[in-house]
C-alpha cells in the first residue's frame, strides 16, 4: 500500500474508534431522560384519575376492587390512584396550568430528570361533573397550545359514566306549607318564599322555622352552585340557553339577589350540600336544588338525624351532570397509561358496576342497566320520598359557555360573597 | 575525636539534600499545610461544641432562625393548629392515631402533633408561611376567610375561578352555638315554656345588674356569632345584615348598650368552664358556648346543671373542619406526600366509627349520620337540657367582608376598658427579662384597636419608680406609652402590693362604671419591699366604692411568688397565669382579649 492509502485506512479507522468510543461512552452514562417515554416497559402502570365529588365514593370504591383485580395493559399490571376534587376545582388547576403540561413547543423526550419527575404526578384522565367543563378546560388549552387536550371523538373520547340531576329537596313540614299557600315547588315558589317578609308566619308556616332558608352550594367552591343558578336562570327566561346578555341584565340580577339572600351560609356549604342538608337539617335550609345523587344518599342520614323527612320534586328546567371519563392525550402521560385508563374506563361502565352506582343514588350512563337493577338501588328505597325512576320533565337546560360562567361567578363574588 | 566524630554527623545533617528531592520538599510543604489546615478546623469544631454546651443562650439569633418552618422533604409528620375549644379532645384523639404507628408506602411512621391557637390566629398564620400544614378551627368560616384573605393577598379576587388556600377538608363533628344558663336562671327566663332570645338576655342584663353574662372575644365562633346576633338585634333583622346597617349609628348604640352589660370578655368557653369549676355557680348566670360544653358540664359537675337555650332568632353551629393548607407557593415549603397520607389516614381516624361514637359520648354531635343522637347511651338520650331536635332555625352569616366590618365595629362599640399594667422592673428583671417583657407590653399595648380603651402604667422596684396615669390609646397615646415600655430600666428590690394598691386607688378614684376595670401584674420575684399587705388590699378591694376592679396576675419566671400570686388575683376576681420568657408576649396578648 502506497502511503496515501495508509493515511485513508488510518482515517477510517480512527472514525471508527471515535463513533464505537461516543457509542460505549454513552451507553454507560446515558440517563432514563435519554430514552424516551415508551422505551422502557415498566413493571407496573399507574392511572391517576381526578374525579369529582358526587362520583367519588363510588368511583374509589371501583378503584380499590379494580386494583385487587389482576388488572393489566399489554401485560403490564394497572393500579389507579383517585384524586377527589370537585368539577371547578379541577377547571381553575387546568385553566392555571397547576398539573404542569409542557409548553406547545417541548417535546419530552428534551426533559430533564427533574421536569421528567414533576410529570411523574400529571393526571391520567379527570371525571368531572359536566361535559361543559371539559369543554372549557380544553377552550383554556386551546388559546395556550393551540389544540384540544381531552378529545371529543375517537379512541380516547369522553364517555360519561353515570348520571345525575338537579332536584329539589325540602322539609316535608316545609314543602306541604308553600304548596298549599304559594304553589307547586319552582323557583318562582322559592323567590316568593325568600322575599316574604313576615317570613314562615307570613307564608302559613310555624314562628320557630324563622324565615325561609334556601340552600345552594357555593358556586366558587362547588359545580353544584353554578349549575343551580344556571337552572334559575332558565326558569328565570322560560329557556335553556343563557347568554351574557341574560346574566347582566339588571332585573334577573335584581331578582337572582333576592333568591341568594334567602341563604344563610355560604361558607359551610362547601363541597358536600347534601351532606349539609343533614348534618344541620332545617336550621341552616328549608330546601334547595340539589343533585339527586347527593340527595339520595343522605335521605337516610337526614331521617337518622331529624323530626321532618325529606320530599324530592323534579324542576321544569332540568340540568344534568353526565360525568364523563375524559383521558389527557397529551405527551405527559404514556400510550401504555392512556390505555390503561382505558382499561378503567370500560370497568366503570361494566354492568356490574353500574349496577353499584345504584346504590350511591347515581343513574346508569350504561343503556342496559335500569334504575330498579339492584336490591341496593337507592331509586328503590326512596320511592316514597318522591325519587322517580323516570324523569317526568325533561327540559335540559344547555351547558353555558365560558363567558357566562365567569359572568355569573363575577356576580357572585361581587354581589353575595364579598 | 569523639567530638568530631559527634560533629560530622550534626553537619551532615545539615547540609543533607532531602530525599526526592526538590519534589518530596514541596511534598512535606503540603501535607504540613494540610495537617494544619485539619487541626484547625478541628479545633474550631471542638471549640463550638464546647461552647454550645457551656454557653447554651449565647446565641440569640437561634430562635428567630429557626422560626422558619422546615420540614423534610419526605416528612410524614403533619402538624394541625387545633382550636382551644377542641384541643383536649383532639389531643386524645391524635394520641390514638400515633400510637397505631401507620406507615407510608416509603416506611415514615405517620405523626400527628397539635398546636392549640385561637381560630384568629389560625386564620393569619395560615396565609403567611405558617408552621403547620393543616388546621381545624371551630368553624368553617374561618375556612372562608382564609380563602378570602388569600386571594386578596395573591391579587386574584374577584377574577375568574379563585385561588384557594384551604384544600381537601372534612368534618367530624358539629354542635351548634347556644346560651349556656344555669337551669334556675333558664326557669326564671321562661325556659322550657317559651323561646327565649338573643333580645330576651339582652334585656335581662340591660334590666338586672346582678345578672352576669358573657361571651368570648370575636376571635372564637361563639364569640362572633353572640356580637353578630347583637348586631342583628340592632338593626332589627334576621338576615341580609351589610356593612352600612352594621356601621349605622343607631345599630352601633344598641350594640353599646348590650356590650356594657357583658361582665368580661375572655379567650373562649374552655377558660370559663375552668373558671366555672373554680369559683362555682355565682360566677356567671349565662354564657355563650356551643352545646357540646353544656353536656361536657353536667356529666361531670354535680349539683345545678345547665341548661342549653337555642336562641329564637337563631345561632351557629361549630362544625370543626379538618383542612389540608395547599403551600408551597414561592419560597414557602409545600406540604409532602407523605403529609397528605398522613392528613388522610388521620380524617380516616377521626370519621372512624368507633371516634365518631367517642365524640357522642363527649357530647358532640358525630359527623357519621348513620349514628342517632337519641340512641341509649347518647348525652341526648333523655334529658331535657339539651334537645337534639334544636336549633330550627340560625341566622344568617353575613359575607366574609361584613363579618370583617362586624369584628372591627365590635372594638368601637365593646365596652371600654380601664386597665393598668403593673410591671416588676427589680435587678432580678435585668436582661432577656425586661426584653422580653418590652416586646410583651408593646404587643399588648399595640394590639388595642378603637380609641375607647385607657392603659396606665406602673413600674416598680424599691417602692412604685414610675405612675403613668390612666390615658386613652388613641395613636398619640398608643406612641407615649409604647415610649415609656422602652424607658424602663431593671433596678431595686419588690414593692409589688404598693403598686397594685396605687394602680387600684387610682382606678376608684377615676370611678368610671361605664367601664371594664382591671390591673394585669406581673413580677418574677418575691415581695419585699411594701408598706401594704395581703390583707390591706383585701380590705380595699372589698370596700363598697362602686367600681368592680378584676385583677390579673402572671408569675414570670421559676422565682416568682406563686402563692401571693394566686392569692391577689382571688382577691381581685381574675386570674392567675404562668409564664416563661417564650410565652409572656403571648400571654399579655391572650390577656387583652379579656377586656
Amino acid at each position: 500500500m502506497n502511503r496515501t492509502r495508509w493515511i485513508f485506512l488510518a482515517i477510517v479507522v480512527l472514525a471508527l474508534v471515535i463513533a464505537g468510543a461516543s457509542l460505549i461512552w454513552r451507553a454507560t452514562t446515558a440517563t432514563p431522560s435519554d430514552m424516551g417515554l415508551s422505551v422502557e416497559r415498566p413493571d407496573a402502570v399507574t392511572v391517576r384519575v381526578i374525579v369529582a365529588l358526587p362520583v367519588e365514593p363510588w368511583v374509589r370504591n371501583a378503584a380499590t376492587k379494580f386494583n385487587g383485580g389482576n388488572h393489566t395493559v399489554d401485560g403490564v399490571p394497572i393500579q389507579v390512584e383517585i384524586v377527589a376534587m370537585d368539577g371547578l376545582t379541577a377547571l381553575g388547576r387546568w385553566d392555571r396550568n397547576d398539573f404542569g403540561a409542557l409548553p406547545a413547543d417541548t417535546r419530552p423526550e428534551d426533559l430533564t430528570d427533574e421536569q421528567r419527575k414533576e410529570l411523574e404526578d400529571f393526571p391520567t384522565a379527570w371525571i368531572p361533573d359536566s361535559r361543559y367543563l371539559v369543554e372549557l378546560a380544553n377552550a383554556s388549552y386551546k388559546e395556550r397550545l393551540g389544540r384540544d387536550v381531552f378529545l371529543t371523538d375517537g379512541e380516547y373520547r369522553a364517555r360519561p359514566i353515570a348520571i345525575s340531576l338537579f332536584a329539589w329537596g325540602i322539609y316535608e313540614s316545609r314543602a306541604n306549607v308553600l304548596e298549599q299557600s304559594l304553589s307547586e315547588i319552582s323557583w318562582r315558589t322559592i323567590h316568593d318564599a325568600a322575599v316574604a317578609k313576615g317570613g314562615w308566619p307570613e307564608l302559613g308556616g310555624d314562628a320557630s322555622w324563622g324565615y325561609f332558608k334556601l340552600v345552594v352550594p357555593n358556586p366558587n367552591k362547588n359545580a353544584g352552585g353554578l349549575a343551580a343558578m344556571i337552572a334559575a336562570a332558565g326558569e328565570y327566561y322560560g329557556r335553556t340557553t343563557i347568554s351574557v346578555e341574560d346574566i347582566t341584565d339588571p332585573g334577573f340580577q335584581a331578582w337572582l339577589n333576592e333568591l341568594m339572600g334567602a341563604v344563610t351560609d355560604f361558607s359551610s356549604a362547601s363541597a358536600y350540600t347534601a351532606e349539609d342538608f343533614a348534618l344541620f337539617g332545617y336550621s341552616v335550609g328549608d330546601g334547595g336544588q340539589l343533585l339527586e345523587s347527593d340527595l339520595l344518599q343522605n335521605m337516610q342520614g337526614i331521617l337518622t338525624r331529624w323530626e321532618d323527612p325529606l320530599v324530592i320534586y323534579y324542576p321544569e328546567y332540568v340540568t344534568w351532570f353526565d360525568f364523563p371519563f375524559t383521558v389527557w392525550v397529551g405527551p405527559e402521560t404514556s400510550a401504555l397509561e392512556k390505555n390503561a385508563a382505558l382499561e378503567f374506563q370500560r370497568f366503570l361502565l361494566s354492568q356490574d358496576e353500574q349496577k353499584e352506582a345504584l346504590a350511591y343514588g347515581l343513574r346508569p350512563a350504561n343503556p342496559n342497566v335500569a334504575v330498579t337493577d339492584s336490591p341496593d338501588s337507592l331509586f328503590v328505597k326512596w320511592q316514597d320520598r318522591g325519587v322517580q325512576p323516570i324523569v317526568p320533565r325533561t327540559t335540559a337546560m344547555r351547558s353555558p359557555d365560558r363567558d357566562v360562567l365567569l359572568a355569573l361567578l363575577r356576580w357572585f363574588d361581587l354581589n353575595v360573597a364579598r | 575525636m569523639s567530638t568530631s566524630r559527634r560533629s560530622k554527623p550534626r553537619f551532615k545533617i545539615r547540609n543533607r539534600r532531602f530525599p526526592g528531592g526538590r519534589r518530596g520538599i514541596i511534598l512535606l510543604v503540603g501535607a504540613s499545610l494540610f495537617f494544619l489546615c485539619l487541626c484547625s478546623v478541628i479545633t474550631v469544631a471542638v471549640g463550638r461544641r464546647v461552647a454550645d454546651t457551656l454557653f447554651p443562650d449565647n446565641t440569640p439569633s437561634s430562635e428567630a432562625t429557626s422560626a422558619t418552618p422546615s420540614w423534610a422533604p419526605d416528612s410524614a409528620e403533619l402538624t394541625i393548629a387545633v382550636s382551644p375549644v377542641m384541643a383536649t379532645t383532639m389531643e386524645q384523639l391524635a394520641e390514638q392515631f400515633n400510637a397505631q404507628k401507620l406507615e407510608t408506602a416509603d416506611g415514615h411512621v405517620m405523626k400527628v402533633t397539635l398546636l392549640t391557637l385561637a381560630p384568629e390566629k389560625i386564620v393569619e398564620q395560615s396565609v403567611t408561611g405558617p408552621s403547620f400544614q393543616a388546621i381545624s378551627p371551630d368553624s368553617s368560616l374561618w375556612l372562608t376567610q382564609i380563602d378570602q384573605r388569600w386571594a386578596d393577598l395573591q391579587g386574584s379576587a374577584g377574577e375568574g375561578i379563585p385561588l384557594r388556600r384551604v384544600g381537601e377538608s372534612i368534618r367530624y363533628a358539629v354542635s351548634p352555638i347556644v346560651i349556656a344558663a344555669w337551669e334556675s336562671t333558664a326557669r326564671e327566663l321562661g325556659w322550657p315554656d317559651q323561646p327565649i332570645g338573643w333580645q330576651d338576655i339582652q334585656r335581662k342584663a340591660t334590666q338586672d345588674p346582678s345578672f352576669k353574662w358573657n361571651h368570648p372575644s370575636t376571635s372564637h365562633a361563639a364569640g362572633l356569632l353572640a356580637t353578630l346576633a347583637e348586631f342583628y338585634a340592632g338593626a332589627g333583622i334576621t338576615r341580609n345584615l351589610t356593612a352600612d346597617l352594621a356601621t349605622a349609628p343607631h345599630v352601633l348604640e344598641y350594640v353599646r348598650a348590650v356590650e356594657a352589660t357583658v361582665s368580661f370578655y375572655g379567650e373562649g368557653e374552655d377558660v370559663i368552664i375552668q373558671r366555672l369549676t373554680e369559683e362555682g355557680r355565682n360566677y356567671l348566670d349565662a354564657f355563650v358556648a356551643q352545646e357540646q360544653t353544656v353536656i361536657a358540664w353536667n356529666q361531670s359537675n354535680s349539683g345545678e346543671k345547665l341548661v342549653a337555650i337555642y336562641p329564637a332568632e337563631g345561632t351557629l353551629w361549630t362544625d370543626h373542619p379538618l383542612a389540608l393548607l395547599e403551600l408551597g407557593v414561592g419560597e414557602e415549603l409545600a406540604v409532602t406526600d407523605n403529609q397528605r397520607l398522613t392528613f388522610r389516614a388521620f380524617a380516616a381516624h377521626l370519621t372512624s366509627d368507633t371516634v365518631q361514637r367517642q365524640l357522642l359520648a363527649a357530647g358532640y354531635r358525630p359527623a357519621d349520620l348513620a349514628i342517632e343522637l337519641e340512641s341509649p347511651g347518647s348525652p341526648f338520650a333523655g334529658t331535657s337540657l339539651v334537645d337534639w331536635r334544636q336549633p330550627q332555625t340560625t341566622l344568617q352569616l353575613p359575607s366574609g367582608a361584613v363579618v370583617d366590618v362586624v369584628q372591627n365595629v365590635w372594638w368601637y362599640t365593646k365596652r371600654p376598658t380601664n386597665v393598668y399594667l403593673v410591671v416588676d422592673t427589680s435587678g432580678s428583671m435585668a436582661g432577656a427579662k425586661l426584653e422580653r417583657t418590652r416586646t410583651a407590653l408593646r404587643s399588648f399595648i399595640e394590639q388595642i384597636r378603637g380609641d375607647k380603651d385607657r392603659v396606665g402604667l406602673v413600674e416598680f422596684g424599691s417602692g412604685v419608680k414610675h405612675f403613668e396615669p390612666l390615658r386613652t390609646v388613641n395613636q398619640e397615646g398608643r406612641d407615649q406609652l409604647l415610649q415609656l415600655v422602652d424607658r424602663m430600666n431593671a433596678d431595686g428590690d419588690t414593692a409589688l402590693l404598693d403598686a397594685v394598691g396605687e394602680a387600684y386607688n387610682d382606678l376608684v378614684l377615676v370611678n368610671d362604671q361605664q367601664a371594664i376595670n382591671a390591673i394585669v401584674v406581673m413580677t418574677d420575684g418575691q415581695e419585699n419591699d411594701s408598706s401594704l399587705d395581703l390583707s390591706d388590699l383585701r380590705r380595699m378591694f372589698q370596700r363598697p366604692n362602686g367600681v368592680p376592679v378584676v385583677v390579673f396576675t402572671i408569675a414570670f419566671g421559676d422565682d416568682a411568688d406563686e402563692e401571693l400570686l394566686q392569692e391577689l388575683a382571688r382577691i381581685g376576681n381574675g386570674q392567675f397565669r404562668r409564664a416563661s420568657e417564650t410565652d409572656i408576649e403571648e400571654l399579655y396578648k391572650i390577656i387583652s382579649t379579656y377586656f
